[in-house]
């Protein structure tokens, strides 16, 4: 039995070398670190929890079962984002999905299962109207992110919600860099006009 | 500068506050110009909400579902590793005290295996003298059987035709056994079938 070891506090590139090592823990460190932002990333592309949840594992399994082949020089984010990116796109074109409702999931046939597939983003304020405005917004936000088309929806939300590097969102989407840039700036182009009549409400 | 509104280039460039010597006379402009600075102001403002939006969360049985799917191999020099470290003590000096014991025992086993190999003709004298022991051995107690199965008068007739005769008698052996065998066992058969 080997000794117990303080997963927590270790770069991902030490995870990872572990979990070359046949450590089951530091697989599960793995999944437990990246687990939220993929299974987010993808849920914001397919809108649809139990989809984002087979397909977010799909990512897991593709990456895990192939961790020895990782390389230390590149970040493991970036392949976890890359895959999850791909299945996403993927299922995307395979089902012609370009834009879905933040209403719930397309594949919601009764009223539970569009209420649990609809999105929930609470705020923290401190007054009722304060939190309904913060929901109104947040629900605008995500509206609004739905209505992009899917590489600028992944582009975007590795920029501003996983806090990328245009330079990492290339390497990670396989794109040229200019054409990151401009995927983000016609992005938030977009962005801003969906969220200007929001923002005149709140005002 | 001054005399023209921001490009869309330039307001992403003062939106992701890069640094430089070309944004810095952009940054003078809209200290100037009330329209960019608005228009810098929104796009952050937009940008704010996109970082404030939250990450969602799989269910709680994600890992295990995930791990379900993950055979975790152990390579073999690590199953080794942990093999020898399961029988390491834990503390230094006892670790340090291991080490000195291998590394006496190793020093050992070298001193002897390379005085064995300088010892080459004294092992092939003594293994060649065994061989002889064993043949002598095995050629005696062969001799003994035959000379008791088939009479003194045949096995030196058999000696006398050398290999092919004593092969010959040998055959003539395990076959007579054989026949006995066979003779026996359909004995107790007719034996066993008169008592049903």
């Amino acid at each position: 039995m080997p000794p117990a070891l303080d997963l927590l506090n270790l770069p991902d590139a030490d995870v990872v070398a572990l979990a070359q090592q046949g450590r089951d823990a530091a697989f599960r460190e793995l999944i437990r670190r990246y687990e939220r932002p993929v299974f987010s990333l993808i849920y914001r592309m397919v809108r649809d929890r139990e989809l984002a949840e087979d397909l977010a594992q799909d990512t897991f399994i593709k990456v895990l079962n192939h961790i020895d082949r990782y390389r230390p020089e590149f970040k493991l984010s970036s392949w976890l984002f890359k895959i999850a990116n791909n299945v996403a796109i993927d299922h995307l074109r395979r089902r012609q999905l370009a834009t879905v409702s933040i209403d719930g999931s397309p594949n919601a046939r009764t009223s539970d299962a569009i209420e649990a597939t609809s999105f929930d983003v609470a705020g923290q304020q401190e007054s009722a109207l304060d939190e309904l405005e913060a929901r109104e917004l947040g629900t605008a936000i995500e509206r609004a992110i739905s209505s992009l088309r899917p590489e600028y929806r992944s582009c975007i939300m590795l920029r501003h919600v996983e806090g990328r590097s245009y330079e990492e969102i290339a390497a990670t989407l396989d794109l040229p860099l200019g054409t990151v840039k401009t995927y983000i700036h016609r992005a938030r182009h977009e962005l801003r006009r969906a969220l200007e009549h929001v923002r005149e409400g709140t005002e | 500068m001054n005399h023209r509104h921001l490009l869309p280039d330039e307001i992403d460039l003062l939106v992701d506050d890069e640094v430089g010597f070309g944004v810095t006379p952009l940054k003078a402009h809209i200290r100037d110009c009330s329209h960019c600075r608005a228009q810098v102001e929104e796009a952050r403002s937009v940008v704010g909400t996109l970082e404030a939006v939250p990450h969602f969360s799989a269910s709680h049985t994600f890992a295990d579902r995930v791990m379900a799917h993950v055979p975790v191999f152990v390579p073999w020099h690590v199953t080794a590793r942990d093999a020898v470290a399961q029988w390491l003590p834990r503390s230094r000096p006892a670790r340090l005290a291991v080490a000195g014991l291998a590394t006496s025992t190793a020093f050992v086993l070298t001193v002897a295996i390379i005085w064995v190999a300088t010892q080459t003709d004294v092992l092939v004298l003594a293994s060649s003298a065994a061989g002889d022991q064993m043949q002598n051995i095995v050629y005696t107690a062969g001799r003994d059987v035959l000379s008791t199965v088939f009479g003194d008068q045949m096995f030196a007739l058999i000696q006398r035709t050398g290999t092919i005769g004593i092969a010959a008698a040998l055959l003539g052996l395990v076959a007579a056994a054989g026949a006995s065998v066979a003779g026996l066992r359909a004995l107790a058969g007719i034996s066993s079938r008169r008592r049903a």
